[in-house]
């Protein structure tokens, strides 16, 4: 059933910039959904929407199947973590935890209970007195989530609730988000403007783009099946090739002659592969390419290479071992299954 | 801490808490032991209790005392409400709110004195509020509005002076508030006025304290708008001060009189403020 609706919502600001156009979007009850895409993509925007901070210009928002449009913040049952975390900062954690309830009048034992409950499983028990100025920012997140969960919302908006916060603190957090949304079961709108967030946490990321959602899909299909060529860019590396059709499963790019598992539509523009889609060891046949090595770096786990050839500059390759130097010759396969079409404009 | 060290910091600060000790520390030092009996300009220099009980035995002092606490009290009490919306109003930019704020400040431009002269013109027997009272036909013939007997004028005058100052000192404290604070605190379901109330006063409490007391200690002291507008069936503290040093002579009464003035405007103001945390407290526990 659908928790959160979004039916050709517009926004147009009042200096005339349009920060989204015809947003259709419906979301499931326990669905934990991402709203990846760069900075003024939209994403916040149509967030603060679903919270009800700002009013659509055009379209409705519905939800559990009501028209919630011009409802207020206060009046939705929905509640927001922050990017800032935006805690009172002359309250203290067991007190801002409490002051959703409070305001919604819960009765008092139920209060505490609450309260009591939240802050041992987000594992501030013993900071229930402090200020907020007095915890980490990990913590201070935390609280945020607790607030906002105390309120029992059935949506949860989340606001690039973890871009403060240093990268392995993010992924703490960012589990412990994922574990309870699992355990509440509450609808989840995640912001964030991190691939790899979306990716790791979501059951399904809407990937937006100026002011419009470019795709709609679980993480592997958004990552696997690109549709546009700015979610292939967006989503993980990619390159990404203009190409000529030869027959159905024959396309001409600069790199040379592949064999294609699927034919390309009609409205693709471009050919997309992923750096680690290179399959090293074949030096001859169908879709095998060779060329120099123009760059490395070092990842770890695996080299990136770039190539690059007329037509086809700057052409990135995962290659798993570290023995490589700029000027080597370097040749790969490309699966015909690996390779993949898209449509649209590079950024 | 080290000798030198300490005559370092004494002597840096010497400039500054220099001329507050001596400016003001001597002025209060005089006015105490003036209301005692000594730096008398006739006669003798002797310690006595005299001036005092005098000045507390008048139905006039204590009158004085009162009408000054009210007006002091109800001047920063209603400079600080009146400002408070305003402040919020103001506190994200739009079309014109530059020259709005500008506006609302121009009456921190106007000497007090001039202010009242102003005030007196338009409510006089030909002033404009007469006038157009006239015109919609509720009055008949001007009406007297001077130094009316509630001290609307006064308390008027000191509200049209005094909430540009509040306002001040609170639309910075105000637009310190992030919007993802109040925005937090609107989507747990807090309405406009509970989102004053737990959320913007808590968090300006101090400005609103700075407010408070420096309103009261200017409004206590006021003499312009009092000898020009305000009620002549009572003085004010300052007015009374200066009555009793010009017509009879009184220097020591009136030193007396001086000094319950300060003491009337540091606890006055004391307790005003501390009043105003009090109240924000108990409002957060509800």
């Amino acid at each position: 059933m659908t928790a959160l609706r979004s039916i050709d919502v517009s926004k147009v600001f009042e200096d005339g910039f349009t920060a989204l156009a015809d947003i259709n979007l419906s979301i499931d009850h326990g669905e934990f959904v991402t709203l990846l895409g760069p900075s003024g993509c939209g994403k916040t925007t149509l967030l603060k929407i679903f919270a009800g901070f700002y009013a659509p210009t055009t379209g409705r928002i519905e939800q559990n199947g009501a028209d919630v449009t011009s409802a207020p913040p206060e009046k939705r049952d929905t509640a927001m973590c922050f990017q800032s975390y935006a805690l009172f900062p002359h309250l203290t954690v067991a007190e801002n935890v409490e002051f959703g309830p409070k305001q919604n009048k819960v009765p008092k034992a139920e209060r505490i209970t609450r309260v009591d409950d939240l802050l041992r499983q987000v594992d501030l028990g013993k900071n229930r007195d402090k200020l907020p100025n007095k915890l980490s920012g990990g913590q201070q997140q935390r609280v945020a989530l607790a607030r906002a969960l105390a309120m029992r919302p059935s949506v949860v908006l989340f606001d690039e609730p973890l871009s403060n916060l240093d990268a392995k603190l993010r992924e703490q957090v960012r589990r412990e988000i994922r574990g309870l949304q699992q355990q509440f079961g509450f609808t989840a709108i995640y912001v964030t403007h991190d691939q790899s967030e979306a990716l790791a946490m979501s059951d399904r990321v809407v990937v937006m783009s100026g002011g419009k959602i470019e795709q709609i899909g679980a993480p592997e299909e958004v990552y696997q099946r690109p549709e546009t060529a700015f979610v292939a860019d967006f989503i993980g590396s990619a390159n990404l090739l203009p190409f000529q059709r030869v027959d159905d499963y024959t396309v001409e790019t600069a790199l040379g002659r592949f064999t294609v598992a699927d034919p390309p539509d009609s409205d693709a523009r471009f050919l997309c592969w992923r750096p680690e889609a290179a399959e090293y060891g074949a030096s001859e046949g169908d879709n095998v390419v060779a060329s120099e090595i123009s760059e490395r770096a070092y990842q770890g786990s695996y080299t990136d290479l770039h190539i690059s050839l007329p037509g086809a500059p700057d052409q990135r390759l995962h290659w798993p071992g570290g023995a490589s130097s700029v000027g080597d010759h370097v040749t790969f396969r490309l699966p015909p299954d690996r390779i993949r079409f898209v449509r649209g404009e590079l950024g | 801490m080290t000798w030198r060290r300490a005559l370092l910091i004494i002597a840096l600060l010497t400039p500054g808490l220099g001329v507050i000790l001596v400016m003001i520390g001597s002025v209060f030092y005089v006015a105490v032991m003036q209301s005692f009996g000594y730096y008398n300009l006739v006669g003798e220099d002797t310690f006595s209790l005299e001036h005092w009980q005098k000045v507390l035995e008048s139905k006039q002092f204590s009158r004085a005392l009162r009408y000054s606490a009210y007006i002091a009290v109800v001047a920063a009490i209603g400079s600080v409400i009146l400002a408070y919306p305003i402040a919020i109003w103001l506190r994200r930019p739009f079309r014109g709110s530059l020259v709005i704020s500008a506006l609302l400040k121009a009456p921190l431009f106007v000497p007090g004195l001039v202010a009242s002269f102003l005030f007196l013109n338009v409510i006089a027997f030909h002033g404009i509020v007469n006038q157009f009272l006239m015109w919609t036909g509720l009055t008949d013939a001007p009406i007297r509005l001077q130094n009316d007997r509630g001290a609307w004028g006064v308390v008027f005058l000191q509200l049209w002076k005094n909430m540009p100052f509040a306002l001040l000192l609170l639309t910075g404290a105000v637009q310190s508030i992030s919007d993802e604070v109040l925005d937090a605190a609107r989507d747990l379901g807090a309405g406009s006025f509970d989102r004053f109330r737990k959320v913007i006063a808590p968090l300006t409490v101090q400005a609103m304290q700075a407010a408070l007391i420096i309103i009261f200690i200017g409004a206590a002291g006021d003499f312009a708008f009092q000898v020009t507008a305000g009620p002549t069936n009572v003085q004010s503290m300052a007015q009374y001060m200066v009555f009793l040093k010009d017509s009879f002579g009184r220097w020591n009464q009136a030193a007396v009189v001086g000094v319950s003035l300060m003491v009337l405007a540091l606890f006055g103001s004391l307790i005003l403020a501390i009043l105003a945390r009090f109240i924000l407290k108990s409002g957060n526990k509800w």
